[in-house]
């Protein structure tokens, strides 16, 4: 405000010279841009986090209630840790994100790479075929996987569970990297050939390079979506050990207890470390685009 | 032996055909143009010597030594691209030694031989900067050395300027020529500029629909062309229909013009009589010139010329050049709607069929 009345006050006319008509000192607000929106958004993002914010509170109330806080304490973190199962549980939910990022992202860059530069009659419905896992309801998925693995005589265990989140999240990493895929160049692939690469030689010192942006994130992804899974999972793990969100339901069962606000921060801020650097590394690592405009879709082309 | 020798080499795509029976012989140390409209055949042909497409039918050789079963990356020819194709992610050095890398040369003969590159195309000191702080014509240059600096026995250029400003684009052709000069090796270049081609080429061969219309040097291009495409493709030509008659050709203008008809066009045959804008003279015509009268419609000064534009009969017209020298100003010779004699020598018109 003080810098608007002073630029009034500086260009106000002197008192002596002639009547000049003055631009109004307010400039009026844009008109696409109504005051409303704001209160808008204000609710909308308090309806979207103040449950998570509420969960993350009573993670560090000192007393069991789960209605007041009395408290600080982190006496609910304690019990996390230092109870058995749920250790274990963290470790193998941790586990199954690992792998399944690995194996995912690997499977799924090679079908990317297969899809765009192979051109084949079959490749265009492959690429809708590809989509089915992400529309696929996931109770669907997750009983055919029960059914398919308990036919074959597999022993529901973290295999099991494994193979599931690899089917479901090859697509996600497929549809990142072919986004970039289809982005890059095909003549400096050529290049690559022509000044003496062979073709493994070509993937590896060229395609590569201009793609990892896009595997790292849809890795990073697929470890956040994994993670945090518990449909697919549900219905695939074994006895012991569960991963963390079926473990906590199974623990729901028996009564609400606080540690489960504690486990449940502490997913969350694993969840948002990982997309985090999801988003951020590429650019720590010196490239231009951020690893969002990645996930979207929006680089290159 | 022939630096690259194409024989009835066809190329399909499905049912399309890209690239007609072609055969061609390009000699070594020669600068050779592919030049045509684009979809005629041409990058295709140069995507085949590279090795990126096989051909369906015919054989290629490079030094004498069939191709076929070269894959691209033994293949001793390198490409220079239309959007240049630099690894963005490499160092304008590393980009250079690329190629040298692969073939497993040792590290000081490949710092030597990038220096030697950068030096040629005038980048020196520029060898640490990434591709994308560079200008376009720097890049060009850049593929240009990254190419080059393998001493390939061909090097392939798909129309490497067609990116750049008309200037720039201009410097170019004049550096490129000196450089292909300098090191002697066999350039296959591809383009739809005419002008790019006759500037730069040894030896043209115009290509439509995927075949070869005419071969030859720029002059022989340019002042004989073969058949109407050819003619009106390179550069600009009159090209007027009409029929064959006693020594001439008889224009629908009912106007005759002297010319030397081909034996192989007999009296009464349709045919084009092709002559070029700047071979026109306009009145004072000398003795034995064929002639034509007709009526200025429009006069267009373009700088060094004016373009008259005179028209015989309706629909139809023909363009002459004066040249706006010191002597000799044509805008206030002539004026829209004079009459006008309009006249060459004999030998500047082609009888085309």
């Amino acid at each position: 405000m003080s810098t608007v009345e002073s630029r009034s006050a500086s260009t106000a006319p002197p008192a002596t010279g002639p009547e000049v008509r003055r631009a109004p000192a307010k400039r009026p607000k844009d008109f696409d841009r109504p005051r409303f929106l704001k209160v808008y958004m204000g609710l909308f993002f308090l309806l979207l986090f103040a449950p998570i914010a509420l969960v993350v509170l009573f993670s560090f109330n000192s007393s069991r209630s789960l209605q007041d806080f009395q408290g600080f304490s982190l006496r609910w973190y304690e019990t996390f840790f230092e109870t058995e199962s749920l250790r274990d549980s963290l470790v193998a939910s941790l586990q199954i994100a690992l792998v399944t990022m690995l194996i995912a992202t690997i499977l799924g860059t090679m079908l990317a790479y297969g899809l765009v530069r192979a051109r084949t009659r079959l490749s265009s419905s492959f690429n809708v075929l590809m989509l089915v896992p992400l529309v696929t309801p996931e109770i669907v998925a997750g009983v055919s996987a029960l059914l398919l693995f308990t036919q074959i005589g597999l022993d529901l265990s973290l295999t099991t569970i494994i193979l599931a989140h690899i089917t479901f999240s090859i697509s996600y990493v497929t549809v990142v990297v072919r986004a970039r895929l289809a982005s890059i160049n095909r003549e400096v692939e050529d290049a690559a050939m022509d000044l003496g690469a062979t073709r493994f030689q070509t993937f590896r010192l060229v395609t590569l390079p201009a793609l990892w942006p896009a595997v790292l994130a849809a890795g990073l992804l697929v470890f956040a979506l994994s993670f945090d899974d518990f449909v697919l999972s549900f219905f695939t793990t074994g006895e012991s050990p569960q991963p963390l969100p079926v473990r906590i339901w199974t623990q729901i069962r028996f009564g609400v207890r606080p540690t489960i606000n504690a486990i449940g921060t502490f997913m969350l801020v694993v969840s948002v470390v990982t997309i985090g650097l999801a988003l951020l590394l590429p650019r720590l690592l010196g490239r231009r685009e951020s690893g969002l405009k990645v996930l979207l879709g929006r680089e290159g082309a | 032996m022939s630096a690259i020798n194409f024989e009835g080499v066809t190329k399909r795509f499905g049912e399309a055909v890209a690239v007609q029976r072609l055969d061609l012989a390009i000699e070594k140390g020669e600068f050779f143009s592919l030049l045509g409209p684009s979809g005629c055949g041409k990058t295709t042909t140069l995507r085949m010597v590279a090795g990126f497409e096989q051909p369906s039918e015919g054989h290629i050789y490079l030094d004498g030594e069939p191709v076929e079963t070269v894959p691209p990356y033994k293949r001793n020819v390198n490409t220079v691209f239309q959007s240049y194709a630099l690894f963005e992610h490499l160092s304008v050095e590393d980009n250079v030694a690329f190629g040298l890398k692969r073939r497993k040369v040792a590290s000081d003969e490949i710092s030597k031989r990038v220096a030697e590159a950068l030096e040629l195309v005038e980048l020196r000191g520029r060898g640490k900067a990434k591709p994308r702080e560079l200008s376009g014509g720097q890049k060009q240059r850049v593929a240009l050395a990254r190419a080059l600096v393998n001493r390939p026995s061909v090097l392939l250029l798909d129309e490497p300027l067609g990116a750049l400003d008309l200037k720039l684009r201009k410097q170019m052709q004049v550096e490129l020529k000196g450089i292909q000069r300098e090191v002697g090796i066999t350039f296959l270049y591809v383009t739809h500029d005419q002008e790019e081609a006759l500037a730069m080429s040894d030896r043209i061969a115009v290509m439509e629909d995927g075949e070869v219309k005419q071969c030859g040097s720029p002059e022989e291009i340019y002042e004989q062309p073969s058949g109407p495409f050819v003619a009106g493709f390179i550069g600009v030509s009159n090209l007027l229909s009409g029929v064959v008659q006693n020594g001439g050709v008889r224009l629908p203008s009912g106007q005759t013009c002297l010319a030397d008809v081909p034996r192989e066009c007999a009296a009464g045959s349709e045919v084009h009589l092709s002559v070029r804008p700047e071979k026109i003279w306009l009145d004072e015509l000398e003795e034995g010139m064929a002639s034509v009268e007709g009526t200025i419609v429009e006069r267009v000064y373009v700088g060094t010329t004016t373009q008259v534009i005179v028209e015989l009969a309706p629909g139809m017209r023909v363009t002459a050049l004066e040249q706006n020298t010191a002597r000799a100003r044509s805008d206030d010779r002539w004026q829209i709607g004079d009459r006008v004699r309009l006249g060459w020598h004999r030998e500047h018109a082609r009888v085309l069929r």
